[in-house]
């Protein structure tokens, strides 16, 4: 789920949007009443963090580093999200990519390239493919809170890390879910920041893992400002989203998230 | 002079110098079981080219929306056929529906554009290879079926296999992506594996759910006696259908398929004359040998009083005979040659490259009483032309002279 969030948009934006909220979370999910089964704990840990970063907005502004064993680049972005459905990155340097976009609503995701002038809306045949070359792909950036209800979730184990407690969910997609993937395994620390999510095919073998390298707290809360895509089967290929500043709870205008926004930026 | 007389001088003549006979015999042998042979082989690739065709989802008829085939998107498909349609389909001998999008498939590692199909699981079987190509897990079951059937080529670049799940993305009406995951139960090995790669199958009914589109669907196929002749059934047909549904034959919907075929035709012929052409020299050679050789006798004959036009046609009657012995030769032969590997020649070696051209691991020969006939007549008559000029030659040798060359 957490994945999903991350998805949904700025990825790392929603993911570190997860994070903050913590307070309330705290509440709900590290003192889970002790009746309940680990799965219904579980799937409360996760759906508590969404719960909480429903209908909050953010703005941000990040460096994403792609790696490749011979070449890496660095592109740096501005993020407003709203919501789990709601998000609009848009690139502000290399300067030969500057005003490309991408803009998610809540089923459809459109991106703008200026060198084109069009304003494209992702095709079904092309969510697979790489966003903006790096390790995530038009899915992942795109799907929002599928991991609480396509997935079935567990508990499986709680241990002490640096003070915190840390969840370890695994999460197994339904029958229909249109995932790929054989499981995932999400660890949260109690205070909602996610410190990796691991990818296994239907072999159970680890495909990709995004890993939480540096928390910092920004504006009151703390957030993974650092974190990591690795591509197992590859080596060396990674890319890394490196959170510079963040807002939250911040007033959003409505055209913000619309395509002639997208196309031409008011801010 | 009657003829019987005048064929067996010819005949005659023709065994006076057995050796040159024999060596034109098999020269016409040889050329006229070329003839016959080769175009019995390309008759095989073609007909299996155009079988594969039509088994590959094109049918002898299909039905579509107007705009589908310029745009096969889901927004152009039909209504399932209602009673009265039903009705006339039901007279032939199979038909089908199907629903037929592009999708992507999705697995850990890969994705592929696909062509999505959902089928009527039993209705298929009579008009496609499908149902007996499963080489693993098992075909679609009539009912309550999710799974998906996938071509082996596919499953080796998806890096899958039977029993684990992809997910399948297309758009529904509304351009909005629909996506699931469904368990492969299935994997099909087609003729090609072009074919392998490009669909996937599904139950048409839980393909309409995922999509979005109840009872509609994008194309109506029909299989009928005989695959040349489909103008009747088509008018018949198409007097049922809305107003904004198309019929065609499989010689719209596959046209490189249907100019093949045409081409063939034209392509035999050519063949079988380049072939008679190079045999034709031999053979006017001969006769210019044998009509040089018996200078002598011609002018005997002459001066007896024996008829120019008797002469040249003795020496056709030569070269007459001299045919019709090769032909037989020939055609025997190749009769002989063709028959035992009308079972099939195994060309694996070479299948890459073969089903580039859409012909598979396994050639049948076809041996058409046509194309024997063909090969026959052109032999024949433009061989009986051709000997014309030494016969000519021949009848018009003036006596005296004739008779004096030593």
């Amino acid at each position: 789920m957490f994945k999903s969030l991350l998805q949904c948009s700025g990825l790392l934006l929603c993911l570190i949007l997860l994070s903050l909220n913590s307070h309330t979370l705290l509440a709900q999910a590290a003192e889970p009443p002790t009746e309940s089964t680990p799965e219904i704990q579980a799937k409360a840990i996760l759906k508590a963090a969404i719960d909480n970063w429903r209908g909050m907005s953010s703005y941000s502004e990040m460096t994403m580093r792609i790696h490749r064993p011979d070449w890496e680049r660095s592109v740096s972005m501005r993020g407003w999200t709203r919501g789990d459905k709601d998000s609009l990155v848009r690139v502000t340097a290399p300067k030969k990519d500057i005003g490309t976009g991408t803009l998610t609503l809540d089923k459809g995701m459109w991106t703008f390239s200026p060198k084109v002038n069009r304003v494209i809306k992702v095709p079904s045949s092309m969510m697979n493919q790489s966003w903006m070359g790096s390790d995530f792909s038009n899915k992942d950036i795109s799907k929002a809170d599928e991991i609480v209800h396509s997935y079935s979730h567990k508990l499986t184990a709680i241990h002490e890390q640096d003070g915190h407690k840390v969840y370890e969910i695994e999460a197994i997609p339904h029958e229909d879910a249109a995932v790929v993937w054989g499981k995932q395994v999400i660890r949260v620390r109690d205070d909602h920041v996610m410190l990796s999510e691991a990818f296994y095919d239907q072999d159970g073998i680890l495909v990709k893992r995004m890993d939480t390298l540096e928390i910092q707290e920004l504006d009151g809360r703390p957030v993974a400002t650092r974190q990591r895509m690795l591509d197992i089967e590859e080596e060396d290929h990674w890319t890394e989203i490196i959170l510079h500043t963040v807002d939250f709870n911040i007033e959003l205008a409505d055209s913000v998230f619309t395509l002639s926004n997208l196309r031409n930026p008011r801010d | 002079m009657n003829i019987s007389l005048l064929s067996q001088l010819a005949w005659r003549n023709l065994w006076r110098n057995h050796r040159r006979t024999f060596i034109m015999l098999s020269a016409i042998t040889i050329g006229v079981w070329a003839m016959i042979f080769m175009t019995a082989l390309m008759r095989g690739m073609v007909d299996q080219m155009v079988e594969n065709g039509l088994n590959t989802f094109t049918g002898h008829i299909q039905i579509h929306h107007e705009n589908y085939l310029d745009d096969p998107a889901i927004n152009n498909s039909l209504p399932y056929p209602g009673p009265e349609l039903i009705a006339e389909l039901n007279n032939s001998p199979a038909w089908t529906t199907r629903v037929r999008v592009p999708a992507v498939v999705n697995s850990e590692r890969e994705s592929r554009g696909v062509m999505l199909m959902g089928i009527e699981s039993e209705k298929e079987k009579a008009l496609s290879f499908l149902a007996d190509s499963i080489v693993e897990g098992r075909y679609l079951k009539a009912e309550k079926e999710k799974g998906v059937l996938i071509g082996k080529k596919l499953a080796e670049k998806l890096e899958t296999e039977l029993g684990k799940r992809i997910v399948i993305m297309s758009q529904d009406p509304d351009n909005n992506i629909v996506d699931v995951g469904v368990r492969i139960v299935g994997i099909y090995q087609a003729e090609l594996r072009a074919t392998e790669e490009q669909f996937i199958f599904l139950d048409q009914g839980y393909t309409q759910k995922i999509l979005g589109i109840k009872n509609q669907i994008s194309e109506i196929e029909t299989r009928e006696e005989n695959f040349r002749d489909l103008a009747a059934r088509k008018t018949v047909i198409e007097s049922k259908l809305e107003q904004n549904q198309k019929i065609q034959d499989w010689r719209h919907l596959n046209k490189l398929l249907a100019a093949t075929l045409g081409m063939m035709d034209g392509f035999v012929l050519i063949w079988m004359l380049v072939v008679f052409i190079a045999l034709s020299f031999g053979l006017v050679n001969t006769l210019i040998m044998a009509v040089f050789e018996r200078t002598r006798e011609f002018g005997l004959m002459l001066s007896l009083g024996m008829k120019p036009r008797l002469i040249l046609s003795q020496v056709l009657f030569e070269s007459l005979f001299l045919l019709v012995l090769g032909l037989t030769l020939g055609t025997g032969l190749a009769w002989l040659a063709i028959k035992p590997m009308e079972s099939g020649i195994d060309i694996s070696v070479v299948a890459e490259g073969m089903a580039k051209m859409g012909v598979g691991a396994t050639l049948y020969p076809s041996l058409e009483t046509r194309d024997i006939l063909t090969a026959n007549l052109i032999v024949i008559l433009l061989g009986v032309s051709a000997s014309f000029l030494p016969a000519f030659k021949a009848s018009r040798l003036k006596p005296i002279e004739a008779m004096n060359v030593n």
